[in-house]
């Protein structure tokens, strides 16, 4: 039996009349990877920061493994394993990026270490993720003064660093260098096969395919399609989703590419 | 001159206490503390009433530990639900309500009358000895303050404040408990302000709400801002320059034949005129935060 590490039940959140997220039900199996897609605005990132504790949901449960986690502010719901990158990661000014990322590994932050001496050690992982980011030139540049896409590969290796048990990303790679793409799939590919979930919300379909093994698809706050990222291209409401309905009834009446059913619950 | 010259120095070294304490919570957890002179208050009130009410400097100590400990929480408590312009502002309010009460208790705080007569803590076989003494311990104090709190820096302790003072949401997503974080960070820098109250209320012998107006909330911002926020190095120069450009301002009215009222206002005017030159000319202040300096 697939053990699930993230599942969330019936989750409602409207901003004022307008619903963002409908009764959407999804389950994460523990160890997979599983893309979020969907147009602009069907809620992808108000799904990220309700699982993740960072808006509160107007009704439904979310649970971690079999621990209740909906009501836990953020920060423990990060130190429970489950972390997330946010989409315009911001850097601080008056910290290098080593600095970022040794802080980014909690252990041993509190005063009591600060006074006894387990301070900090050299960390070979930092090094290692510095290194394989490409980012080892930047290491002891003001975090903030780093381009954009350095920032989203600081933010990757901060939650990678911290050692979470399921990460949400969100599009973590949008504004990185083409050249660096395929070192965050390194990267989260590693991740992954040490045992670490990975939920990521991404629009770069090659991106996707290339990683994801299941893909849930948000239309205006509906869960609307489950598959893997080969079918969507023939799912109808996807195709609507993106396309519009014209373009939706095209695939759905194409004899040689029959329409795949959305399962009625999302389950992998 | 020499004695007056420990004083100068002995008052430094107080303030540097301060501005340490300061720095911690502005200069590395971002907190914008305006009530600062509320935590020092803590320790001359808690000099001045164990010694009203026939106790020894000892309980006065427990008594100024105690209540800056109690107000540091508060002050950690509101910081919960204000964002940090609001939060400043509330700290302000805090340290004018504790003036308010200094001021009108009459029964508890001697009122604006104050507390006076307390003891020197310290007695050599002549009055400057015993200063000589007080101005060693307060700079034995400031070193070990200055110390311990580079070594709070130095580890990830210190690195999460300063990842909560410029990205507080970041923190949070990695895990970092921000209310605990401001709790640690307001409880041992509260420590040194009270200690530093406690010296100052037995060295001057007297304890009145007047020590504890806003205006010496801002005579440790400008050392703290003029030293460079989040230097520790560069606080305690601020506050020595402080002072010593203080202590010139007598000379320098007598050197220009002002009158004496000019002098306060000189005070004023540097502490203004300091705060916002450095603010507008040099806001990482004389020795800047060092970046990077943490390499693990």
């Amino acid at each position: 039996m697939v053990e699930i590490a993230l599942s969330a039940q019936k989750l409602r959140k409207a901003f004022g009349a307008h619903i963002v997220l409908d009764d959407v039900d999804i389950d994460i199996a523990r160890g997979s990877i599983v893309g979020l897609l969907g147009p602009n605005g069907s809620g992808k990132s108000t799904l990220l920061n309700v699982l993740t504790g960072f808006i509160a949901m107007d009704a439904g449960q979310v649970a971690l493994g079999d621990q209740a986690i909906g009501a836990l502010p953020a920060s423990e719901i990060a130190r429970r394993g489950l972390l997330r990158t946010f989409q315009l990661p911001r850097m601080p000014t008056r910290m290098s990026v080593r600095e970022v990322l040794l802080a980014a590994e909690r252990s041993d932050a509190g005063i009591f270490a600060a006074l006894v001496g387990r301070s900090l050690r050299a960390s070979a992982r930092t090094d290692e993720l510095l290194e394989q980011l490409l980012l080892s030139r930047v290491a002891d540049q003001p975090a903030s003064a780093i381009s954009g896409g350095q920032k989203k590969l600081l933010s990757i290796a901060a939650a990678l660093a911290n050692g979470p048990d399921i990460l949400c990303l969100d599009e973590p790679t949008a504004g990185v260098h083409p050249n660096l793409r395929g070192g965050i799939v390194t990267l989260l590919k590693q991740a992954n096969a040490q045992g670490v979930t990975l939920l990521i919300v991404e629009h770069d379909m090659a991106f996707v395919r290339n990683l994801c093994q299941r893909c849930v698809v948000l239309d205006r706050g509906e869960l609307i399609a489950d598959c893997p990222p080969a079918e969507l291209a023939d799912h109808p409401r996807v195709v609507e989703a993106y396309l519009g309905r014209a373009a939706a009834r095209r695939v759905a009446t194409s004899p040689e590419k029959p329409p795949v059913k959305v399962p009625a619950e999302v389950r992998v | 001159m020499f004695e007056f010259s420990l004083h100068v120095a002995t008052i430094a070294a107080l303030y540097g206490l301060l501005a340490l304490s300061l720095n911690l919570q502005t200069g590395f957890a971002g907190l914008v503390n305006f009530g600062q002179i509320a935590l020092f208050g803590c320790g001359t009130y808690g000099a001045a009433l164990a010694f009203n009410n026939q106790f020894g400097p000892v309980v006065g100590l427990l008594l100024g530990l105690v209540l800056v400990s109690l107000v540091a929480l508060f002050f950690a408590r509101l910081g919960r639900s204000l964002g940090s312009d609001y939060w400043g502002i509330a700290t302000l309010a805090i340290g004018q309500i504790l003036l308010t009460i200094a001021t009108n208790e009459t029964w508890l705080t001697g009122g604006a009358q104050g507390i006076s007569g307390l003891p020197q803590l310290f007695t050599g076989s002549t009055r400057l000895q015993g200063h000589l003494i007080l101005f060693s311990v307060t700079l034995a104090l400031l070193a070990a303050t200055w110390w311990l709190f580079h070594r709070l820096t130095q580890s990830k302790f210190g690195l999460s404040l300063r990842l909560m003072r410029e990205e507080p949401q970041f923190a949070a997503s990695l895990g970092y408990d921000l209310d605990g974080l401001r709790r640690s960070a307001m409880l041992v820098a509260a420590v040194p302000a009270a200690l530093s109250g406690f010296l100052f209320a037995h060295y001057m012998t007297f304890v009145g709400p007047d020590q504890l107006f806003s205006t010496e909330t801002f005579v440790v911002w400008t050392m703290v801002v003029i030293g460079g926020l989040g230097s520790h190095a560069g606080v305690v120069v601020g506050a020595i320059l402080t002072q010593m450009l203080f202590a010139a301002v007598p000379f320098a009215k007598d050197f220009f034949a002002l009158p004496s009222e000019y002098v306060a206002a000189m005070r004023l005017t540097l502490i203004g005129g300091g705060l916002l030159g450095f603010l507008l000319l040099r806001p990482q202040g004389l020795i800047p935060e060092k970046v990077g300096s943490i390499r693990g």
